[in-house]
């Protein structure tokens, strides 16, 4: 009967050791480097690196998000983005931080008469977007801006504009009972 | 087993999933032959319909032609637009689209002149010479789109990558009213075939199938008439009579009902080795390959219970739609919907101003008995109808929901991108649900979430370059000034070397001298000590630098100061002065033998001042002004030597305040001019200015104080021509130069004002100096 008992509990214990070394055996091998949660957190961020969360830049939020930090702090991202990141990251939803952004998509825009070339701006646009030399005439590919609004508040004369992009017929959406756009009849000379 | 060919010929038909059977109302548009409308006053041409990157060919306010291209491009997808009539080009401006949006769109805007006059045609009477390369330019050229209603550049589709073994000519036109290409091929149905054998040479078929509809008998008739006059390789046609169903005139689905083959999601027929035109596109093919005619109009079936006269009209490309609607609807009651396209798959027209556009093929007005166009949806009551018409075999149930909940990534995983919004869903639903609608809102979503992403990938990816470029700037900075920093360290290590042997040679000198010669030992050292210093020392150079600027600035002063009474002089005297201490200014003083060197020198300097002051005091006022300013420069490189302690600052500072104070009395005493004996303190400055320069010579090693040393050398010699030169000219000059510097204030106010060394003071004093000259000049010429 007690060899019995020192049977299992030596069985067991053996059981135990094995699996112990398979499991830290595994945990070495298979070990991932990083946290894989801030590349889906990445993912989901909308990376117009505009730095509202108080983070330079998409990637160190993602980082900060999967250490802890809220989740409400994306205002180009919207509500929408704030959803997806609580079901991510399994935290209950909030509301934003600060108001959100208009879902109109907007991009800078230099005024070039004005511009003074001093390149405030260009070091200030996080996806170098802004194209221009010192003492030299500035411009804004739009292709690559994020709308930021990272180089209005640098420029010396004020001579940027933030833009809201132009609806085409290829960009258009098509809505439900949506209201006929109507055209106003140009104003003709008397 | 018999080969997919074999079975076409035998006639074999498959069939396709789905379908429905809408009641056809074709009888009420297909029984008038195809006309033509009174022309418009202006028509509107979108720029660029299709392909990006277009130009103006033609300026506005230019005379266009029936044909003309408005526009010119560079890419391969790009289709030209073309006048389709004669007139003026007036405008190019943003026009409403003919568009479910209706957005405007930039468009050419051509009044009309009313002529109609063609442009020169380029056309052949036969295709068979002419390259495949030089056809797909004329189809191109043409600008020609696939006219069944997608636009798909045609020239593109006839240039496939892989081997057509099957050629389908689609003539089914399934969409209910619609009867445009019904009446083509019962009025066209020659040129249809030419236009089939111009496809047939280039892109070299196994077989053609012409598939037409069995509700188009007449067409049929027709083809198989013209098919046995035509020159055309009947072995190689069929004409299969297609049973109707909805919506069999799509290309996936008419494939499958040909052939039995299932095109592939996110395929394209060819792929299948199948190629299917539109019969309306082959038309436009024969007009744009043989008579050089670009797709300038199309046919159009106006048709529903409000329009006068349906039929089929020849329109213009650009016919404004209000045009049309003047023309052939009764007069409107508003809200009235126009629908571009046929009841299942059309869109209602948001502006009746928009144009005739390339893949318009019907106008339909429909009366509001004959379609109801506010419907109440109900909810869904999973009755299944939409799955089992859904000819591309999707779930339409699932997709709704999942459109409806806006979660369209689920929708998207029910192939949501397979869906043609044929409308076959919508059509038997019974609760009303706009099932298509749907689709097309998750499918536009969809469409701008794949593009946000990809914004927003190109956005981290321009981002990260960013980033990684900062950081590489960052340490290549950190390097440099790591590099720097250990460079200089280097540099004091050898100072210190330097310093040493410094001292060394210090001891050789003093051990070397004797009392007899002090004076010159004294010199020696210093000397000595200034090309022991010179060798490394980065500061004695600057310090000469300082110095040399300094008697520069001096000199300045002195010129302005003697302006009044003999400018040359002065300048003479300031150089000479100049010249003369540099020595003693270069000498960088670390060690204390050479500060004691310097005191001596310093000792030196002022004793023979005081000698020269004893002995002009007796000679004439001009000349102690000449010593004085001399001695005010004198010391001036005493207080430049670099002073590294505190006691040798002191001391310069006495010797500097010495040095203004005897400059201030002999300003006094100079005061009235005198110009005796102006010729002999000249001669004799520059004399001496010529005996001091050896002196300089001998300390200076390195090529700085070379170049410094010529430079002062030739300011010698410049002051001893002019001081020769001047004092002829001197007698009938002085009275002008005497007035020139009174007419400048400035000038005299500064030669009070004596220690004002500033720009300002240069810049008057460079003025001055000019405006004599220039009256000298005068003067010569007067005389």
């Amino acid at each position: 009967m007690l060899s019995g008992i020192i049977f299992a509990v030596i069985v067991l214990t053996l059981l135990a050791l094995c699996f112990g070394l398979l499991l830290g055996f595994a945990a070495e091998k298979f070990k991932v480097d990083g946290d894989p949660l801030t590349d889906q957190v990445e993912a989901l961020l909308p990376q117009t690196q505009c730095g509202q969360c108080g983070y330079p830049g998409c990637r160190p939020y993602a980082e900060a998000i999967t250490a802890g930090d809220k989740i409400n702090k994306c205002p180009p991202g919207g509500t929408a983005t704030m959803e997806k990141l609580a079901t991510l990251v399994g935290v209950e939803p909030e509301p934003l931080n600060q108001i959100e952004e208009s879902t109109i998509k907007k991009v800078a825009f230099i005024r070039e008469e004005e511009c003074i070339g001093c390149t405030k701006c260009i070091q200030a646009c996080p996806v170098d977007a802004i194209l221009g030399a010192g003492k030299l005439m500035h411009t804004v590919i739009s292709d690559y801006c994020t709308g930021c609004d990272l180089c209005v508040a640098p420029c010396p004369v004020d001579c940027i504009d933030m833009i809201p992009v132009k609806q085409t017929t290829k960009t258009w959406n098509w809505q439900l009972n949506s209201i006929p756009v109507t055209l106003l009849e140009k104003e003709k000379p008397c | 087993m018999l080969s997919l060919l074999e079975q076409i010929d035998s006639g074999t038909l498959w069939q396709s999933p789905g379908g429905i059977h809408p009641p056809q109302i074709k009888s009420l548009s297909n029984t008038r032959p195809i006309a033509r409308l009174p022309l418009a006053q202006e028509y509107v041409i979108p720029v660029p319909q299709l392909g990006e990157q277009a130009i103006l060919a033609v300026n506005i306010g230019d005379l266009v032609k029936k044909g003309t291209p408005l526009t010119q491009g560079q890419s391969a997808t790009y289709l030209a637009v073309h006048s389709p009539t004669s007139g003026i080009l007036v405008a190019v401006e943003e026009r409403a689209s003919n568009h479910a949006s209706g957005l405007p769109v930039l468009s050419c805007i051509i009044q009309a002149d009313g002529l109609d006059t063609w442009s020169l045609l380029d056309s052949h009477q036969d295709f068979q010479p002419l390259s495949n390369a030089e056809m797909l330019t004329r189809i191109q050229a043409a600008g020609i789109a696939g006219l069944g209603g997608a636009a798909f550049p045609t020239h593109i589709k006839l240039n496939p990558v892989s081997d057509i073994e099957l050629l389908i000519i689609n003539g089914i036109e399934c969409e209910p009213y619609i009867t445009s290409d019904d009446r083509l091929m019962r009025e066209y149905s020659h040129d249809i075939l030419t236009g089939v054998s111009i496809i047939q040479q280039l892109i070299g078929p196994k077989r053609i199938i012409f598939a037409v509809e069995d509700n188009k008998p007449d067409a049929i008739k027709a083809i198989k008439k013209a098919l046995k006059r035509h020159p055309i390789n009947s072995a190689q046609i069929r004409v299969t009579a297609v049973p109707t169903k909805y919506p069999s005139g799509g290309e996936k689905q008419l494939i499958q009902m040909l052939t039995g083959q299932e095109v592939p999601s996110g395929a394209i027929p060819a792929q299948l080795g199948m190629l299917v035109q539109n019969v309306g596109t082959v038309f436009a093919i024969k007009e744009a390959v043989l008579d050089g005619k670009p797709l300038i109009e199309r046919v159009v079936t106006i048709t529903g219970e409000r329009a006068t006269t349906p039929g089929n009209y020849w329109l213009p490309i650009g016919t404004p739609i209000e045009h049309v609607l003047s023309l052939s609807q009764t007069p409107k009651k508003p809200p009235q919907h126009i629908i571009i396209g046929g009841p299942m798959m059309g869109y209602i027209l948001p502006q009746a101003s928009a144009p005739i556009i390339k893949g318009t093929n019907c106008l339909l007005l429909p009366s509001d008995n004959e379609m109801l166009v506010e419907q109440q949806e109900k909810p869904c009551i999973r009755c299944g109808e939409c799955a089992q018409v859904c000819p591309a075999l999707l779930l339409p149930q699932q997709l709704f929901w999942h459109a409806q909940a806006k979660e369209y990534d689920k929708a998207a995983s029910y192939n949501l991108q397979d869906c043609i919004e044929c409308g076959c869903c919508s059509y038997v639903c019974p609760s009303d649900i706009p099932l298509v609608e749907y689709y097309r809102v998750a499918k536009s979503a969809l469409r701008e979430q794949s593009k946000d992403k990809q914004e927003a990938d190109l956005a981290k990816q321009r981002f990260d370059a960013r980033t990684q470029r900062l950081e590489e700037e960052k340490t290549a900075r950190e390097a440099k000034q790591q590099q720097a920093a250990s460079r200089r360290k280097a540099n004091v290590t050898n100072k210190d070397n330097d310093v040493i042997a410094a001292a060394m040679a210090r001891i050789k000198a003093k051990k070397d001298s004797s009392p007899s010669t002090q004076e010159i030992t004294a010199e020696n050292t210093a000397i000595a000590h200034t090309e022991l210093a010179q060798k490394t020392d980065k500061k004695a150079q600057i310090a000469a630098a300082l110095a040399r600027a300094k008697a520069k600035k001096a000199q300045m002063a002195t010129a302005l100061n003697t302006d009044i009474t003999s400018p040359e002089k002065a300048q003479l005297n300031a150089n000479e002065g100049a010249i003369t201490h540099i020595p003693v200014t270069d000498s960088p003083i670390v060690d204390k033998k050479a500060k004691i060197a310097a005191a001596v020198a310093r000792a030196k300097a002022k004793k023979a001042q005081m000698a020269t002051a004893q002995n002009t005091d007796i000679t004439s006022p001009e000349k102690t002004q000449l010593n004085a300013s001399e001695g005010s420069i004198a010391h001036i490189p005493v207080i430049d030597s670099p002073i590294v302690d505190k006691k040798a600052k002191i001391a310069a500072a006495v010797a500097k305040a010495k040095a203004k104070k005897s400059q201030m009395a002999t300003a006094l005493n100079t005061d009235i001019t005198s110009p005796e004996k102006p010729q002999l303190n000249a001669s004799e400055g520059s004399q001496r200015s010529i005996t001091q320069t050896p002196v300089i010579d001998s300390p200076i090693v390195d090529k700085k104080a070379k170049v410094a040393a010529a430079v002062a050398r030739a300011k010698a010699k410049k002051a001893q021509t002019t001081a020769a030169m001047q004092p002829q000219d001197r007698v009938t000059t002085e009275n002008q130069t005497e007035s020139s510097s009174e007419q400048t204030p400035v000038t005299d106010s500064l030669s009070i004002e004596r220690p004002v060394l500033d720009k300002k003071a240069k810049i008057a004093a460079a003025v001055a100096k000019a405006k004599a000259k220039k009256a000298q000049a005068q003067q010569e010429n007067k005389d």
